[in-house]
């Protein structure tokens, strides 16, 4: 036995006080009676007798024993014992909807499996139930039965997620340090020897031959231009040739067809050049085969859709070229005209040369702000030639930007921002910073892209479009979204419906978690506004069911014999209890001496 | 029933009616009745002679004791009479204390007893009360059987109160009463056994016929609920004591009422008067009619 709070038994100081208490104190009922003339045989007060003892009646010890079992409770008092809890890890990752040739899934036997291991143990401890995607998570408080554990097990899915394979070797790694007396893991991965004692693995993994889509891009032919391209990258996970035959569909109807023959084990990559404009496109893949999900892809075309854009600056003629950006719709507005209502209707805003008097409620392009700027705060320093010193190599608003045919002439450097980072460095300071705010995202420039002049100053032109596409918000590559991969809910958007039809609340600039399935996402935003999002399970080592790795588990106790588990049971609910009946002994006992006396009165 | 108390039934006064109340002496009374009088009377019972003088009555000439002497004598025959029947009810506020015990109630239904037994009886009833609250009864005598509704009526309005000393109070009464007769004391008799020894010496020293009732509760009597520390406070005199008590110290309590009630009965047998103690936990009228003897009381 063991205190968790030893220091709770200071509390214990508080016996002598209640000792205290009870000799000194000076309430005695008070009875009147007939006649004193017998009471005047009797002592008087035995605490008031010279050398007499308290009048410590049973009732003090009851108080005395509600006080000290509350100062044990308080201490937290536990003792070990031996139990026995279980935790079953099921992988429910994509992987697992792949059909065996028996004709169940790899799921369904690994439930079945898990079954007969429950089974066989012996019943008497707690069950834990675990899922292993998108992340490792257990799905309810322990099961006290193994009626329930078997229930709970009966109503899980698998999902389109991959397993994050380094996250579940830890998993299971840490569940085997656990306070656990078995861990058992049913899943695609066997688990590469030395096994921890504590594990026992189900191996479901079983080879299957598989064909799949990997990716599925789009991308436009040229910047500016209406018609798409597509790229699919396809695989053939079997021991054999075939001829995979990939259908493209834009909202529903066929578009494009291509075959590529593969040999085992072989990846190639499709490409559909000048594909018509679409909403919402999808690829399948035929022949049919084991696992139904990465026979299928999605992507959107989100560029494609118009984006409205208010051009504020003292010379409103630079917005004439964005017209000439398919897609795009400017409305050009001196700084005096502007009111913040007029951000109402539009997607984005561009402020040339000037600065909003308040945070703007959509995302927003600033570009050259004048000095003294108090809304975002930033720091500029003008010069008269700008030079670029560097730039981040990956993004989307430097993407397939050629900085060295960049030529910039005046502008003014940025100095460090709070919470706008750096995009394009300079020689003097930033030239090019990004940044989110309540919601938002915003991209200030110290050089001027504007006027927009297309393929004539070609980098800065496709500078201008991915800074556009940046706040638009919007992806025009499925790329991005994989299942199991949380990603940021663009400005406006107020719920989000999944590709099974529930729909979810959602809150711009939170990341939205709800990403097990594959699919179409359709973004709600104010009104009946609708943006889909396309997200595919993306991950051709989960589609290569031929070759499943083992899982290694680092475990320090791994090749020894697993300890007993001992566990800390603590017995304050049961001291709780006993002061509970205490207490109402103790009411009960001042209830009937009262109606005692008052009865005797 | 007619403002009697629940255990004044009817069956209880029919056995009631069958008692009478016996006198260790013989008291003048107020008009005929069944109790012999110190007077010469009309009675059967013979009690002297005396020389014929002119006027008297023929019928009582002892014809065989003038053969005998030559003299003529009267036959004399005592008198019988009412008796003149005295209740006295203790209305101290004692008498209320501890109030589950209802021993004035108790003390009532006593006195209305008695009274029955009395007017059943063709007696004289004064039933006065001393202390307590309520209207005064007159202290006039009651005759007839009927009356006794009209004694429970007049004694319903009364609640124990008030202090008194008990040999003063008595000493009041007796003054007022100047009559003899028989007496009832009903009273719990709780204070010091001075005042009660010369409070019913009083009466004895009138020639009275005393009868002491003592009532007193039953938890009274057994410390029955005390418990603790305790402040006691006296309900008459308002004295206070700080007791514990336990056990032991109720053990104490209840020997020490009983000496208290052995002290007035030893008091009582040896001035020749009648006690009777009765405990509010007990059936009155097994009390009452168990105890009649004890009462003064005869069949």
């Amino acid at each position: 036995m063991g205190l968790l709070y030893p220091g709770a038994l200071i509390f214990l100081a508080l016996v002598p006080v209640l000792v205290l208490a009870y000799l000194a104190k000076e309430r005695p009922s008070r009875v009147t009676v007939s006649s004193v003339l017998a009471f005047r045989a009797l002592r008087g007060f035995r605490r008031e007798r010279f050398g007499g003892r308290p009048r410590l009646d049973w009732m003090f010890f009851v108080e005395a024993l509600i006080l000290m079992l509350a100062v044990l409770a308080l201490a937290g008092p536990f003792i070990w014992r031996s139990s026995n809890p279980i935790a079953v890890v099921i992988d429910n990752s994509a992987s697992m909807q792949a059909l065996t040739p028996a004709g169940k899934s790899r799921f369904d036997i690994a439930r079945e499996k898990l079954d007969k291991a429950l089974s066989a143990e012996d019943g008497d401890g707690e069950i834990s139930i675990y899922v292993t995607a998108p992340q490792p998570r257990r799905v309810a408080p322990p099961y006290k039965s193994l009626a329930e554990a078997r229930f709970e097990l009966a109503r899980i899915k698998p999902i389109d997620a991959p397993n994050d394979q380094t996250t579940l070797s830890s998993f299971l790694s840490n569940l085997a340090e656990s306070r656990v007396s078995k861990v058992i893991f049913a899943g695609a991965n066997a688990l590469e020897a030395p096994v921890p004692p504590r594990i026992h693995a189900i191996a479901v993994g079983d080879a299957v031959a598989n064909l799949a889509i990997g990716s599925f891009t789009l991308r436009r032919e040229a910047l500016g231009a209406e018609a798409l391209h597509a790229s699919l990258t396809v695989a053939n996970f079997s021991p054999e040739t075939h001829t995979l035959e990939i259908v493209l569909r834009g909202d529903g109807k066929e578009i494009a067809r291509a075959k590529e023959p593969l040999a085992a084990r072989e990846t190639g990559v499709l490409e559909f050049q000048a594909l018509p404009p679409a909403r919402v496109y999808e690829a399948h893949l035929s022949p049919a085969d084991a696992l139904p999900l990465d026979n299928v892809a999605y992507a959107v075309g989100g560029s494609i859709k118009a984006v409205s854009i208010l051009f504020i600056s003292p010379t409103p003629a630079d917005a004439a070229g964005l017209n000439a950006i398919p897609g795009v719709a400017v409305t050009a507005r001196t700084p005096d005209a502007y009111t913040p209502d007029d951000l109402a209707t539009v997607d984005l805003a561009i402020f040339e040369y000037a600065t909003p008097k308040e945070l703007p409620a959509v995302n927003a392009m600033i570009v050259m702000p004048p000095p003294g700027d108090a809304v975002f705060g930033l720091n500029v320093t003008p010069a008269a030639q700008v030079a670029i010193a560097g730039w981040g190599k990956t993004g989307t608003l430097t993407d397939s930007v050629n900085f060295r045919l960049l030529s910039l002439r005046g502008g003014e450097y940025f100095g460090t921002h709070p919470w706008m980072s750096e995009v394009i460095a300079g020689d003097g300071g930033a030239l090019m910073l990004k940044g989110e705010r309540g919601g938002h995202r915003f991209v200030a420039t110290g050089f001027n892209p504007f006027p927009y002049l297309g393929k004539r100053n070609l980098p800065m032109s496709v500078l201008t479009l991915n800074a556009i596409s940046y706040l638009a918000g919007l992806g025009g590559s499925s790329i991005e979204n994989r299942t199991g991969q949380p990603w940021l809910v663009p400005a406006g958007v107020e719920s989000v419906i999944l590709p099974s039809g529930k729909k979810i609340a959602s809150k711009p600039g939170t990341l939205f978690t709800e990403v097990s399935e594959q699919g179409v996402y359709e973004m709600i935003g104010p009104g009946t506004a609708r943006t889909p999002r396309a997200v595919n399970l993306d991950d051709l080592t989960v589609s290569d069911l031929a070759s499943t790795p083992a899982l290694k588990i680092e475990s320090a106790s791994a090749g020894s014999s697993p300890a007993p588990v001992m566990e800390k049971s603590s017995l304050s609910d049961y001291l709780l209890a006993a002061l509970i009946a205490l207490i109402a002994l103790e009411a009960v006992i001042v209830y009937r001496r009262r109606h005692r006396m008052a009865e005797a009165l | 029933m007619f403002g009697l108390p629940d255990e004044l039934t009817p069956s209880f006064l029919a056995r009631l009616e069958k008692l009478r109340i016996r006198t260790r002496q013989q008291y003048a009374g107020m008009g005929r009745g069944m109790h012999l009088s110190p007077k010469r009377g009309s009675s059967l019972e013979f009690s002297d002679f005396r020389q014929y003088s002119p006027g008297d009555d023929f019928r009582y000439i002892d014809w065989g004791l003038y053969g005998r002497t030559d003299k003529l004598y009267i036959k004399l025959f005592q008198e019988e009479e009412d008796l003149l029947t005295y209740v006295f009810v203790d209305a101290s506020a004692s008498m209320g204390f501890p109030a589950g015990d209802r021993k004035f109630e108790s003390a009532i239904m006593t006195a209305l007893s008695v009274a029955y037994v009395a007017l059943a009886s063709g007696d004289r009833v004064m039933m006065r009360i001393l202390g307590g609250t309520g209207a005064a009864l007159n202290p006039s005598f009651v005759y007839g059987q009927h009356r006794i509704v009209e004694l429970a009526r007049r004694m319903q309005g009364l609640k124990p109160g008030g202090q008194f000393d008990f040999a003063t109070a008595l000493a009041h009464e007796l003054v007022a009463i100047r009559r003899v007769g028989k007496v009832f004391i009903i009273s719990d008799f709780l204070m010091l056994l001075n005042s009660i020894t010369r409070g019913l010496g009083l009466f004895t020293a009138a020639s009275m016929d005393l009868t002491a009732v003592q009532i007193l509760g039953g938890r009274e009597i057994n410390g029955q609920g005390l418990d603790g520390d305790l402040e006691i406070v006296d309900s008459e005199s308002g004295e206070r004591l700080r007791v514990s008590i336990g056990e032991r110290e109720r053990t104490q309590y209840r020997e020490t009422m009983m000496r208290l009630t052995r002290e007035i009965k030893s008091f009582c047998f040896k001035r020749g008067l009648h006690y009777a103690l009765y405990t509010t936990d007990t059936d009155f009228q097994k009390f009452f009619l168990r105890a009649a003897s004890d009462l003064g009381l005869a069949h």
